[in-house]
């Protein structure tokens, strides 16, 4: 007898140091018991996933500890390691498998972080004859733990008979029904409610009634899909308020309040904690108030290495998704409906990648956008050929350690230059020769450079190009971060451009920025900063003062105490400001998963969001409202859901002034006041979003006028604009055939039947190229033959603008009629 | 009868040879040749040749021919010694015709050799007496304050004999941190020069050593057994020059023969492969070679131009010297090169990171502090965020806060949520500091400058570290 013992025993102990280590030689287990594991070492890796964040890496040497349990009954057994034999808490994860060693597996149950303390409790059915396998790893930590495997009767999930309810009082006569011991519950009964919510609502579950007074209750609520993995989202034991008459102070009824998704069943369990008497409980729905709602979608194939682009690709001025990997651009661009089609450009060479910041222009005035990549050692310039149709990558070289870059005008000669923020030197840009050329600069080091930041240890975070003196031209706000202050370059026109960050008062320190939100956030006509906090001390809002009745430089004021950006300490690299609900107010999108809404009078009101996040931001599905592409993982849009407010889009599209209008302030007017944009290449620290301007009316039904200020000095003014429409502008489209003054060129017969005819008045100029648009800013001819007339006999009658191109890459516009 | 005839023969024979005329016979009076002690310089490693004969002019007239190295021996079978070995010092060898004595030193010789003797004859054969031949090492290393940076390694004369063989010449002073920074697994030859009659001073044991004026450090990257040659390469020397208005870096990068290396502080990129003490390849494809301002990034407090190693909590160790093992701090005393008067008694010091015997903390202190605290620290070019690396920050009551330990990671755009602390207790996966360390992605790296690969065994170590922290309170 003795001996047969023993040799059991030692069977058992071999088992033990030998088993585990993989699914082949899983260790049994029988019954309910306690296990010890070692440690986290066998070779067998787990697959698949059963529960969150993925893989092991690569370099923790992934690794499973095997079990197989084949129950001698049906039970409902729990598996857990939130024990106290783990004092402190072990970071575990589980995943319960049905299927075989080598004909795979699927999930059954898992879990990560439902114990205590990141430690690992999942509850499933077996049934008698099934073989499981609990397989442990260590996608945290290798450490030994002990974890104990629980049977007990079948528990016919309570979700399963759950009584629906909704809104209202709900009377429960007693406790006694089946219960589920989660990590929120271990009491042995209860009674199971299931509630779904038919909107986004903050749900107040209460037994905090005068009916309920001195009694004892406790509830649970769940989500997930009945009767399988289901998720403890909220609970509550004593946080009523009545308090029992019998002298004790505190009440032993429950109460809790939680936001509830559309759509989405809810399992409220109260249990028999405390007691199975009856009582009754009321569920109350509140209508989240946030001012848009957003939906959100995974589209698979954004799937390039950095998506973090949105701009119009293809001249139809709808919004494409731009994705950069190191040999490929992957261009989504929006259909009809926000259906997407996919065109790949394979990119040769090797190029800077967007790591720090990416920024979209027509650098080559062809008509479609080229992109700027901003990386550690310098940037790209992913160039378009005329069509359209093909990328190539052109490196300068300059080792530059970007941070934002953006495509500006700096000279205002019509071409866009380049400008990148230096991390660790003063700034740089390239000057567009004209001719598709770089020409680099530093600033105050290189001979002839713009003053364009030139703190020699750099610290230069963004940049953000903008009218802040509403005199016609981009001055530039410099985010800094690690020391220095924030910096306002004013332009004085002439390349001079006049550090007023001291006259201006923006030059606070401390300051730990890596980008400002710049808009007119009180609507009084001028650009207002928020300065975004990315470190410990917070956000700066500075309002403009500027009046251009006098000649006094107005020193900013700054209003952050009051104005809620007081009380937001979330901290983020990237702020961008636009109008995310479409009520006219000019909103902020930093960090913290929510954003800062502008309720008028300088006041920010953060609302949050499940998840949100800055990303690129455009109109990706044309419905007028702004959306943002979050690179995270899965490239997840988030699409804003139309509330009922009215909206404004504008395309711009430049002639005498650079291709995309960049530089170019839009004002619109109506019962509102006056509402003011600066088209900006390249908002916040890291992404490029839309070029094409959105304005939210909120519930105005009229625009009285739309007036769009050229960076070339030419003025178009739109009166009794419709709204919820895109208006496409391109320069100069509203000004009469006198009003053009090109002095280059005169073209006759105007109006024109059949041919129009080009004469130069200076004829030692060569004329390269000669496109015609209509109205709405569509090219409707393109020709490089400028000698012979052009044939507009086929074009359908109206208004067109004839703009032509000599050798020196400027532009020269002229307006016609065809009869 | 014959002896007499013989003995008045041989008189006879005498008194004919010696007796002749009065009127020819004259007293022949006989000089000896004078030999002078010779002196001589050598810069080291370099061969002297000493023309011993030409100061020997105060006797006899002398035939250089006939130098003699006392102790030597005859090799070319001329009776004259014409070659002496000197372990340690090297070979001293007599030209059979001009007599001037060639002095070829050991590679290993940083140092001014025994003086040797030799003697020289006259056409007479008389010998001299013997004269010593005395040659003195001479610095070389000249850093003109008026004129550098140089454009050319070789022109500040800091190393002796062939340049790629890194020898120090007289006066520059190899030395070490006891833990060093990583840099894409180079290894790195430093060395310290001061102009003559200058010392460095204590300023506090985790600041760097104030140096004089004139002030030259040099930091050599290189790496051996480099393919396809499989020889030594050496990538770029770094140098630090204090002049009056402060600290200048001078980067100069080795052209492919090893022979030169050249002024650039443009900034360039350079692979590397190379064959792995185990016998492995490994490649470095961007190997960055930095340029001004990114040497300004690190070499700063607040934002004036510092060195960075020299930190008496660095260097208060033994470095194998060629003089012997020696404290690193009392060997810079010994030279004159700091004035060792107000140095404590008591240094808490760094260990080396490497050293499995060391306490695994202090082991990541001196990490965390040679590889990160020049950015994160008070005076740093990161100093808003909360770490706090410095060795001299790590120790006290507050070390592990400083460290990041259970400390909310403040920049978290753009990362996986799950790292929301610096460093999670037992947790590396959830820990940023050992994210970030162990990633290329040049915008989560970290350090963000000065490497391009993963240092695995730095990151082993911080996260055998992490296993071992209590939870958070």
């Amino acid at each position: 007898m003795k001996r047969k013992l023993l040799i059991f025993s030692l069977l058992l102990v071999v088992q033990f140091v030998k088993a585990q280590q993989t699914c082949a030689t899983a260790l049994p287990i029988t019954t309910s018991g306690t296990f010890v594991v070692d440690a986290i070492n066998g070779t067998e890796v787990p697959q698949p996933i059963c529960s969150q964040y993925g893989q092991i890496p690569e370099e923790d040497i992934p690794a499973g500890e095997w079990y197989v349990y084949t129950p001698t009954g049906d039970f409902t057994v729990r598996v857990t390691s939130d024990l106290v034999a783990n004092s402190p808490r072990k970071d575990t994860r589980v995943h319960i498998y049905v299927g075989t060693c080598t004909g795979g597996f699927t999930c059954h149950a898992g879990d990560d972080d439902s114990g205590a303390n990141l430690s690992s409790t999942t509850t499933f059915d077996v049934e008698e004859g099934t073989t499981y396998y609990i397989a442990w790893d260590n996608r945290w930590t290798a450490d030994g733990f002990t974890f104990q495997l629980t049977e007990g009767p079948i528990v016919v999930n309570p979700c399963t008979t759950a009584t629906a309810i909704t809104a209202g009082v709900t009377t429960v006569s007693t406790i006694d029904g089946n219960n589920l011991t989660t990590n929120c519950s271990n009491a042995t009964l209860a009674e199971w409610y299931s509630y779904t919510a038919t909107a986004n609502l903050n749900l107040t579950i209460t037994s905090d009634l005068p009916q309920n007074i001195c009694k004892n209750t406790n509830f649970s609520v769940y989500t997930g899909n009945c009767p399988g993995v289901l998720t403890c989202v909220s609970s509550d034991d004593n946080s009523g308020i009545i308090s029992c008459n019998n002298g004790n102070t505190n009440s032993f009824l429950s109460t809790k309040t939680f936001e509830v998704q559309a759509g989405v069943t809810y399992y409220i369990a109260w249990d028999n904690e405390w007691s199975e008497e009856g009582f009754d409980f009321q569920l109350t729905e509140q209508l989240i108030v946030r001012p848009v709602q957003y939906t959100t979608q995974v589209i698979g194939t954004v799937d390039s290495q950095y998506n973090t682009c949105i701009v119009d690709m293809n001249g139809d001025n709808k919004d494409d998704i731009v994705g950069i990997s190191s040999n490929n651009m992957k261009v989504h661009l929006q259909g009809d409906a926000g259906i997407f089609s996919v065109v790949n450009f394979p990119i040769s060479g090797t190029s800077q990648m967007p790591s720090w910041s990416i920024a979209a222009g027509d650098y080559n005035k062809d008509g479609f956008n080229d992109i700027i990549l901003g990386a550690n050692g310098g940037i790209s310039l992913w160039k378009s050929n005329n069509t359209g149709s093909a990328y190539t990558s052109i490196t300068p070289g300059e080792y530059i350690f970007c941070q934002r870059t953006n495509y500006v005008d700096i000279n205002n000669d019509g071409n866009l230059d380049i400008f990148s923020c230096h991390d660790i030197d003063p700034n740089v840009y390239y000057l567009n020769d004209g001719n598709g050329g770089l020409n680099y600069y530093q600033s105050g080091i290189s001979a002839g450079a713009y003053m364009l930041g030139v703190t020699a240890s750099g610290g230069n975070y963004a940049s953000l190009w903008t009218d802040y003196d509403n005199d016609g031209d981009v001055d530039l706000f410099i985010s800094k971060c690690s020391g220095p202050p924030s910096e306002l370059h004013r332009n004085d026109g002439n390349g001079i451009f006049t550090d007023i960050s001291a006259i201006a008062e923006i030059d606070e320190t401390p300051v730990q920025s890596w980008s400002s939100a710049i808009a007119d956030f009180d609507n009084d006509g001028d650009m207002d900063i928020v300065v975004g906090s990315n470190g410990s001390v917070g956000h700066k809002f500075f309002r403009n003062e500027l009046d251009k009745t006098n000649s006094v430089e107005e020193a900013f004021t700054n209003i952050t105490v009051g104005s809620g950006l007081d009380l937001d300490n979330s901290t983020n690299r990237d702020y961008i400001a636009y109008d995310f609900d479409n009520n006219g107010f000019i909103d902020i999108l930093g960090g913290g998963n929510k954003i800062l809404f502008n309720k008028g009078n300088n006041i920010f009101e953060p609302t949050t969001y499940g998840s949100i996040d800055v990303g690129a931001v455009g109109d990706l599905n044309n419905d007028g409202f702004l959306d943002i592409l979050n690179d995270f993982g899965n490239a997840n849009v988030r699409y804003a859901i139309p509330n009922g407010n009215n909206w404004l889009k504008i395309t711009t599209k430049g002639i005498a002034s650079n291709s995309n209008g960049i530089g170019a302030r839009i004002e619109i007017y109506g019962a509102w006041g006056k509402q003011i944009r600066d088209v900006r290449s390249g908002e916040g620290f890291e992404f490029m979003s839309t070029l094409n301007t959105h304005f939210g009316l909120g519930t105005a039904t009229e625009i009285d006028q739309v007036i769009i200020k050229w960076p070339s000095g030419t003025v178009d003014t739109y009166n009794n604009v419709a709204i919820n429409q895109t208006l496409n502008v391109i320069e100069g489209a509203t000004l009469s055939n006198q009003n053009f003054n090109n002095g280059v060129f005169a073209i006759y017969p105007n109006p024109v039947k059949e041919t129009i005819n080009i004469q130069l008045k200076d004829n030692s100029m060569t004329l390269n190229n000669a496109q015609i648009f209509d109205i709405n800013g569509k090219r409707v001819i393109n020709t490089n033959d400028v000698s012979q007339p052009i044939n507009v006999s086929q074009l359908a009658n109206g208004s067109y603008i004839l703009v032509v191109t000599d050798s020196d890459t400027k532009s020269y516009s002229q307006k016609f009629i065809k009869e | 009868m014959t002896k007499n005839y013989f003995f008045s023969f041989v008189v006879l024979i005498s008194s004919l040879i010696t007796s002749c005329s009065d009127d020819d016979y004259t007293e022949i009076e006989d000089i000896l040749p004078v030999a002078t002690n010779d002196v001589g310089t050598y810069e080291l490693l370099s061969t002297v040749i000493v023309d011993v004969a030409s100061n020997d002019t105060t006797g006899d007239a002398v035939l250089p021919s006939t130098v003699s190295i006392v102790g030597g021996t005859d090799t070319d079978g001329n009776t004259t010694l014409d070659k002496l070995v000197v372990t340690n010092d090297g070979i001293w060898t007599a030209n059979p015709v001009t007599g001037a004595i060639t002095f070829t030193p050991n590679g290993g010789l940083s140092t001014s050799p025994t003086p040797i003797s030799y003697t020289i004859k006259d056409a007479e054969g008389n010998v001299s007496n013997v004269a010593t031949i005395t040659i003195s090492a001479v610095p070389t290393a000249v850093v003109d304050l008026t004129q550098v940076p140089y454009p050319k390694l070789s022109d500040y004369k800091f190393f002796a004999g062939i340049m790629k063989n890194q020898i120090p010449s007289l006066n520059v002073l190899p030395l070490e941190p006891e833990s060093t920074l990583f840099t894409d697994y180079a290894h790195k030859k430093r060395f310290v020069w001061m102009p003559p009659g200058t010392k460095a001073t204590y300023d506090g044991e985790g600041k760097v050593l104030e140096l004089p004026v004139g002030a030259a450090l040099i930091k050599n990257f290189y790496y051996d057994n480099v393919q396809p040659s499989n020889e030594t390469r050496i990538i770029e020397t770094r140098i630090m020059i204090k002049k009056a208005t402060g600290w200048i870096f001078a980067e100069y990068v080795w052209n492919n023969e090893q022979t030169e290396a050249f002024y650039n502080m443009e900034g360039s990129y350079t692979s590397i492969t190379w064959t792995q003490e185990n016998g492995t390849p490994r490649t470095v494809a961007n190997y960055r070679i930095p340029s001004e301002t990114e040497c300004f990034v690190c070499h700063k407090v607040n934002n004036v131009a510092k060195p960075i190693g020299i930190k008496p909590q660095n260097l208060n160790n033994d470095f194998p010297f060629n003089t012997g093992s020696q404290n690193q701090l009392a060997k810079w005393v010994e030279v004159g090169y700091l004035d060792g008067s107000n140095l404590p008694s008591n240094m808490s010091s760094t260990v080396d990171y490497k050293d499995t015997s060391k306490p695994l903390v202090d082991r990541v202190r001196s990490y965390l502090d040679i590889n990160c605290a020049h950015c994160h620290s008070q005076e740093g070019h990161c100093e808003y965020r909360p770490m706090r690396f410095s060795f001299s920050d790590t120790g006290n009551a507050n070390g592990l806060t400083n460290m990041g330990v259970c400390v909310d990671t403040q920049d978290m755009q753009g990362f996986p949520s799950t790292l929301s602390k610096i460093i999670n207790p037992g947790n590396h996966n959830r820990s940023m500091l050992y994210y970030r360390i162990n990633t290329n992605n040049e915008t989560y790296r970290m350090p963000l400058h000065g490497r391009s690969e993963i240092h695995t065994e730095g990151v082993d170590l911080i996260r055998s570290w992490i296993a071992t922290l209590e939870p958070c309170q």
